[in-house]
């Protein structure tokens, strides 16, 4: 958007456009500074677009290709800023993949006086505990490693010991000087680990079945078997062709 | 007697950039350039095979979100004036290289294609390209599937019941005011398959979907046709299996066919390579370079060494790809068919985007592979549907979790980039199920608040946004594109607790995101 056509707009208008915009302008500007908020406020925006220009991406990104032309018009909507937290003790977990889980969470500012409050608190942690496969009680407790966090920690990502395995976390306040106590302020929902090899389970495989696995393209992808103390491979791992995407 | 099948399904998909409270929303281009690029040109190869009576068969998506668009009406009157615009340039960019050997002819060739577009659209289709679509469909060419009513990464949600049904609810409810009938199968968007999700697809009379090669592998058990035969979920949703070397063939950047130096390149365009002043009446009033869709080279090399497009070339070089495509595949259903008790089948899935819009020789190669396809016979083309109904046994088994992302899980729809979504994305869906609950029979102003407020929650978990957070690209504008919905729910939320409302603002808002107009908001009860 150019000076003149924003030149063109009355007062009102500009106010208008640069609420639209996200801005937040005391009443009783003169026109000028109202046209240069705006300007500003389109220009920060558009540079991110511009980036873009000249990069290579994936083929996927490409139909949005319109994303490489930089303009001033763009979009603010209806929207306006959204709340960082919501002021809820809580705790959600994601899987991301068989290494990796996401969890985010928060403690109410009540709460967390409380916890202020009381001499005994020696801070947060999260128990990141396995629940054994699915079918299995989850209160069935297995194995669990803790991570301290911060007050004003609110997601971390997980590196998870093991693949295909059911998890939960719990969001925990321990007690100083008693001997390893603590509470549970949240529980998080239960998420499972991807596996990231063959099911060990299955009925034994044909030979004829692992010719097709290797024709389908996917070589060097491992049998889990845990007797064996080491996951076997299919065909050996020279044979795998990666691809640009993943199958 | 055939010795394979080859199904082709494509997933045609953008999501919802309608903007039209803007006079020009370049967002909007997106769309314009797909429709221009893709879905025109797979409606003339359509007519072109009908017309020789080449039978082709194949599977299509067609996402909601892309499905609301191609049916608005002011979208459509300024598709036409976007074609208006890309003629006037044509004639200029005519005037221009008049008497150039190598490169009139491709300014009379893009002239041609935006009048070609503009005819079809306004004339043969009377601007209605779901109808053209949906032709194919009644006469049992093509298959159409839905996908997530926003493309939602479904494993992400796995956890909120209510966000995956009613991505899948608002999507079938979409599918049949398009199309008048229940979809059969269900594109789960970026090929985002977990354990669980068959069971919400089946309990809405869906039947099958697709997964990855690496998805079925990892699944339990282990499928022992490979990816060469689909399995049955327990539910009894069937879910097929993406050929890897057919989407290696096609997919792959620096290996696969679209890369082949004679075809066009993508990147090298007038609206970056001529003068802003010979632009000028073109970009209007941005001043901003933008791609303009003309683009005279072909791949060839590094910038400076390009040579000018030869599409004649490019086209013969389409047909030996598609000779290239369909030989891997016969030698690969003959090394499977001989390990197998039923001929092979290969899915090859793709986004419909790639061809035409990436790949300009896109469609004239998949129209070179139907028809060689029926002269050679051996493979037998077919869609999803056909297959379950030649073989609907199949072996039990459930895929793994797993998506067609960088990585095979949700690695580019969660990274540090783009993982704030989902305290929002979830809280909103937590609260609107919270709505629903309280307000299980509302009418009049109310359920449309309530209505509004459902449209919103769904376009908060569009993947699109996080994937080009993910990639860098115009992060700031897709960030808006989560947070404004985001926004405009909660207000919706606030207004609800406090029982006022803004209904200047509301039929603001109605007017803008008017997607999903028979959308129930009380498919966020929570399933008991």
């Amino acid at each position: 958007m150019k000076t003149d056509k924003l030149d063109a707009l009355s007062l009102e208008e500009l106010y208008a456009l640069a609420d639209k915009t996200g801005l937040d302008l005391p009443p009783g500007l003169e026109r000028p500074f109202v046209i240069e908020e705006i300007l500003d406020a389109l220009e920060d925006d558009s540079e991110d677009r511009r980036e873009a220009q000249g990069e290579a991406g994936h083929i996927d990104e490409k139909k949005y290709s319109g994303l490489r032309m930089g303009d001033f018009d763009v979009d603010t909507g209806l929207g306006e800023s959204i709340a960082t937290r919501y002021n809820e003790t809580m705790i959600r977990a994601i899987a991301r993949d068989p290494s990796w889980a996401f969890a985010f969470w928060d403690v109410s500012d009540s709460d967390l006086d409380s916890l202020r409050g009381e001499e005994s608190s020696a801070g947060l942690f999260l128990r990141v505990a396995e629940i054994g496969p699915a079918g299995e009680p989850a209160d069935a407790h297995r194995e669990y490693f803790d991570i301290p966090v911060v007050d004003t920690d609110l997601q971390w990502y997980i590196n998870l010991p093991r693949s295909g395995v059911r998890f939960r976390i719990d969001l925990c306040a321990r007690r100083a000087g008693q001997n390893g106590k603590f509470r549970v302020l949240a529980r998080s929902n239960e998420v499972e680990s991807p596996r990231q090899s063959l099911v060990s389970s299955s009925p034994a495989l044909s030979s004829q079945s692992y010719e097709l696995l290797a024709l389908s393209g996917v070589e060097d992808l491992p049998v889990e078997d845990r007797s064996e103390g080491n996951p076997l491979r299919i065909l050996p791992s020279g044979l795998a062709k990666p691809g640009d995407r993943a199958d | 007697m055939d010795n394979g099948y080859l199904a082709l399904v494509l997933n045609a998909h953008m999501p919802f950039v309608r903007r039209t409270e803007y006079p020009r929303f370049l967002e909007e281009r997106w769309f314009f350039e797909a429709v221009s690029e893709t879905y025109l040109p797979l409606l003339r190869v359509f007519r072109s095979m009908e017309a020789d009576s080449v039978p082709f068969h194949l599977t299509l998506s067609i996402s909601p979100t892309l499905a609301a668009m191609l049916a608005d009406k002011a979208l459509g009157e300024r598709y036409v004036e976007y074609l208006d615009a890309q003629l006037r340039l044509a004639e200029a960019e005519e005037a221009r290289l008049a008497g150039d050997a190598a490169f009139a002819p491709l300014a009379r060739m893009y002239h041609a294609l935006y009048r070609a577009d503009k005819d079809d659209f306004q004339e043969l289709y009377s601007r209605d390209i779901l109808g053209a679509f949906d032709y194919y469909y009644k006469k049992g060419r093509l298959e159409l599937m839905t996908s997530g009513a926003t493309h939602a990464f479904l494993p992400i949600f796995r956890d909120c019941r209510e966000a995956v049904t009613a991505q899948v609810e608002t999507a079938i409810i979409a599918h049949r005011k398009a199309f008048g009938k229940q979809p059969s199968g269900f594109w789960l968007p970026q090929l985002g398959w977990y354990p669980g999700v068959g069971e919400i697809l089946r309990s809405y009379n869906l039947h099958y979907t697709v997964v990855t090669t690496r998805g079925a592998v990892l699944g339990d058990p282990t499928p022992r046709n490979g990816s060469f035969a689909p399995v049955e979920c327990p539910s009894g949703l069937v879910a097929f299996v993406r050929d890897a070397g057919a989407t290696k063939a096609v997919w792959s950047e620096s290996s696969g066919y679209p890369a082949d130096p004679v075809y066009r390149d993508f990147y090298r365009d007038i609206g970056f390579d001529l003068p802003t002043e010979y632009l000028g009446a073109y970009l209007e009033d941005s001043g901003q370079r933008v791609f303009t869709g003309f683009k005279y080279w072909a791949v060839t090399g590094r910038t400076n060494e390009k040579r000018a497009y030869d599409p004649v070339a490019a086209a013969a070089r389409a047909a030996e790809h598609a000779a290239h495509f369909l030989a891997e595949r016969r030698a690969s259903a003959s090394a499977a068919g001989a390990l197998m008790d039923r001929p092979p089948l290969m899915v090859c899935p793709f986004d419909a985007e790639l061809f035409g819009h990436w790949w300009l020789e896109g469609p004239a190669f998949l129209e070179a592979l139907f028809r060689q396809a029926d002269s050679a016979g051996e493979l037998r083309m077919i869609t999803l549907s056909d297959y379950l109904r030649d073989h609907p046994e199949n072996q039990a088994s459930v895929p793994e979790f797993s998506s067609w992302g960088d990585g095979g899980f949700a690695e580019v729809w969660l990274d540090g980039s783009n993982d704030w979504i989902y305290r929002h994305a979830g809280k909103a869906v937590e609260r609107m199920s919270e709505l629903a609950e309280r307000f299980p029979d509302e009418s009049g102003l109310r359920e449309r608040i309530l209505n509004q407020a459902a449209r919103e929650v769904l376009l908060s978990m569009c993947s699109d946004w996080a994937l080009l957070m993910r990639a860098g690209k115009s992060a700031g504008f897709a960030r808006r594109q989560v947070e404004e919905p985001i926004s405009n729910f909660q207000r919706i939320y606030d207004m609800l607790c406090s029982n006022t409302v803004s209904t200047e603002w509301l039929t603001r808002l109605e007017k803008r995101d008017n997607l999903f107009p028979s959308i129930n908001y009380r498919m966020f009860r929570r399933k008991r």
